[in-house]
């Protein structure tokens, strides 16, 4: 499938499934479990190219980056209807379950050549410090092992691009200046750990 | 809603035809596989390993849901005999800035948050509102004429008699007459409405420590209050996000938060003073640091030439943020025209520093600083339970101290006669 293809396909496909999918605050964490996996995977181990794992990602990650996105300082139009009702009782719920579900690699093989470059770039920029030497993530810092590539070069592009305007601005000076090839070397990389 | 009225088979059925386009997916990631590696851009991270400090070091997180009440670190917080330290208000996850209008009600910005929040009747039934969400690091609190304006990165948002609009805030977007660069890197800012009526607005470095633009960037500027005439008052500024008039002599100064990855010790972070006879000057970054200390990175012939160098030393990475200089009667008399500045609390330091506020008492060109509000800071666990921000001072001359990691404000009195009892 060609990238103009997936980009044209992928978007009506988020669209319909914001519009199908609304976990209202009075659903139960099961139902909201269920929403999320339609697109996050129902174990959290997302099969959606460019739509991000949520399974094994630390607690507090997982609750910040959904009360960033219910209230708008992290803009994804297709989250907006689904998390705009939540309460904060409901996100650490969400937190806490995903927090504790067994990460798993996608179904994208990580290029060999390309991870060995992106292991170079990871120890130059000590990716280790935050995300931890397995890359597992802490506090506010994601999971990046195992996470899916096409998701993590898009979101290393919009964070060097200033297009991620909720991003850490310590992580934002840590990637400006790195080419496309290095970005798509650390995610490779990280999702081969 | 919606979410019970969906079978498990529909989701099923989403979950299905999306994943045909996941093969798309892989094939892209694997077609930006580059022919021959290009060489690491390691400016940035290359200073890490030089200055030797911990790889490790890493940014705190803000917790983005506040501390209740009953778990507040009060008992930890210790401030000289005669003062008291109280639990303010609550509730108010990542609170920065605070003001207060003249008709009463408490403003309270956030920072990576997004949020600004109003206090209603913060001397009595204390009801929090929040006015906005969603804005980029809405550090910036200003006031002129019952118009509150909202500094957010790149954003100038007015919201005009706001104290009479709270239940339905609406802003006039004055963004593209203030201009302001939209960098994340030391993108939040620190405002103020100067003595001059101007509108203060710093504009931090868009990076640790590298060449900078001092048309653009690490300086102060100043504007009237639609945008228009804007001009630079400081130049060789890294970030300041604290910044007071002195009472009497009406200089203005401010903090500086000194760079990260030049080692454990420094560069200290700056209280600096900018005569009024000295619009513009430089104060030295990227290239002379406190106490002279040249940049490793940045090099310049004579780096400190013609640099205003700080009143006094803030500590090595120790954030200090907000200064207030003490005018009020509650406090004894030492305490008139001393500056109060809230340290934020250090992250590039092994040993942990600030998490605190601190005095500073000028007395004949000289400024010593001494510590005042302490013990957020543990130093035996190299923890913290609480990170100041921003220091205001009420009428009756009481402070509040912001706490932007448990989204609460504390309020700091002095009763004479206690200290008298004790005694």
């Amino acid at each position: 499938m060609s990238r103009k293809l997936l980009s044209t396909l992928a978007p009506p496909a988020l669209a319909l499934a914001a519009l199908l999918c609304a976990p209202a605050s009075a659903a139960t964490l099961a139902e909201q479990v269920e929403t999320c996996g339609a697109c996050h995977g129902e174990d959290g181990n997302s099969r959606m190219p460019r739509l991000p794992s949520l399974a094994g990602q630390p607690n507090f990650y997982l609750m910040n980056q959904l009360i960033l996105i219910r209230e708008g300082v992290r803009k994804i139009p297709e989250m907006e209807a689904l998390a705009k009702d939540l309460k904060d009782d409901d996100i650490l719920a969400l937190a806490a379950h995903y927090a504790a579900a067994p990460s798993k690699r996608s179904e994208e093989t990580p290029d060999p050549a390309l991870a060995a470059r992106g292991a170079q770039v990871a120890a130059s920029h000590h990716c280790a410090s935050c995300h931890t030497p397995a890359l597992t993530g802490q506090e506010q810092m994601p999971r990046l092992a195992g996470q899916r590539i096409d998701y993590m070069v898009e979101a290393l592009k919009a964070m060097r691009d200033n297009r991620r305007t909720s991003a850490d601005p310590l992580m934002v000076e840590t990637v400006v200046g790195l080419s496309d090839q290095d970005l798509a070397a650390l995610a490779h990389y990280a999702a081969s750990k | 809603m919606q979410t019970r009225f969906i079978s498990k088979a529909s989701l099923r059925g989403l979950v299905t035809a999306m994943a045909v386009a996941s093969i798309g997916g892989a094939a892209f990631a694997q077609a930006t596989a580059p022919a021959a590696p290009p060489p690491v851009s390691d400016l940035v991270r290359k200073q890490a390993e030089r200055s030797k400090q911990d790889v490790n070091l890493r940014g705190h997180p803000v917790p983005p849901i506040a501390t209740p009440r009953d778990k507040l670190p009060m008992d930890k917080i210790k401030v000289p005999e005669g003062f008291k330290v109280e639990v303010f208000a609550t509730g108010l996850a990542g609170a920065r800035m605070m003001l207060l209008s003249p008709k009463g009600t408490l403003f309270v910005s956030t920072r990576t948050l997004g949020r600004v929040y109003a206090v209603t009747d913060p001397f009595g039934k204390k009801e929090v509102k929040t006015i906005a969400q969603g804005l980029t690091l809405p550090n910036g609190l200003a006031m002129k004429d019952g118009a509150l304006f909202v500094t957010a990165n790149k954003q100038v948002l007015r919201f005009d008699d706001i104290d009479a609009t709270l239940d339905a805030p609406k802003s006039v977007d004055l963004s593209e007459k203030f201009n302001l660069p939209g960098d994340l890197s030391h993108g939040w800012r620190y405002t103020e409405f100067g003595p001059d009526g101007k509108l203060y607005i710093p504009v931090g470095a868009n990076c640790n420590a590298c060449e900078v633009n001092y048309g653009t960037h690490a300086h102060i500027r100043r504007y009237d209050a639609d945008g228009s005439n804007m001009e630079i008052v400081a130049r060789g500024v890294r970030n300041t996000v604290g910044f007071d008039w002195h009472p009497v002599t009406k200089d203005l100064w401010f903090t500086d938060n000194g760079r990260d990855w030049a080692g454990n010790e420094g560069p200290e972070d700056e209280l600096n003073m900018l005569p009024k006879n000295k619009t513009g000057a430089s104060f030295g970054f990227p290239y002379c640091h406190a106490n002279k200390v040249a940049d490793p990175d940045v090099v310049r012939p004579d780096p400190c030439a013609g640099v205003i160098l700080p009143k006094a030393l803030m500590g090595p990475h120790a954030a200090a943020l907000s200064i207030k200089w003490y005018t009020g009667d509650m406090f004894p008399a030492k305490y008139k025209n001393v500056a109060f500045i809230a340290r934020h609390g250090s992250w590039n330091r092994e040993k942990k520093i600030g998490y605190d506020v601190v005095m500073a008492t000028e007395k004949n060109g000289k400024v010593k600083v001494e510590p005042f509000l302490t013990g957020l800071l543990d130093e035996k666990t190299n923890s913290f339970h609480g990170r100041p921000v921003h220091i205001l001072q009420l009428k009756d001359g009481s402070l509040l101290v912001t706490d932007e990691n448990n989204g609460a404000i504390y309020r700091i009195t002095y009763d004479a006669k206690a200290k008298t009892a004790r005694l």
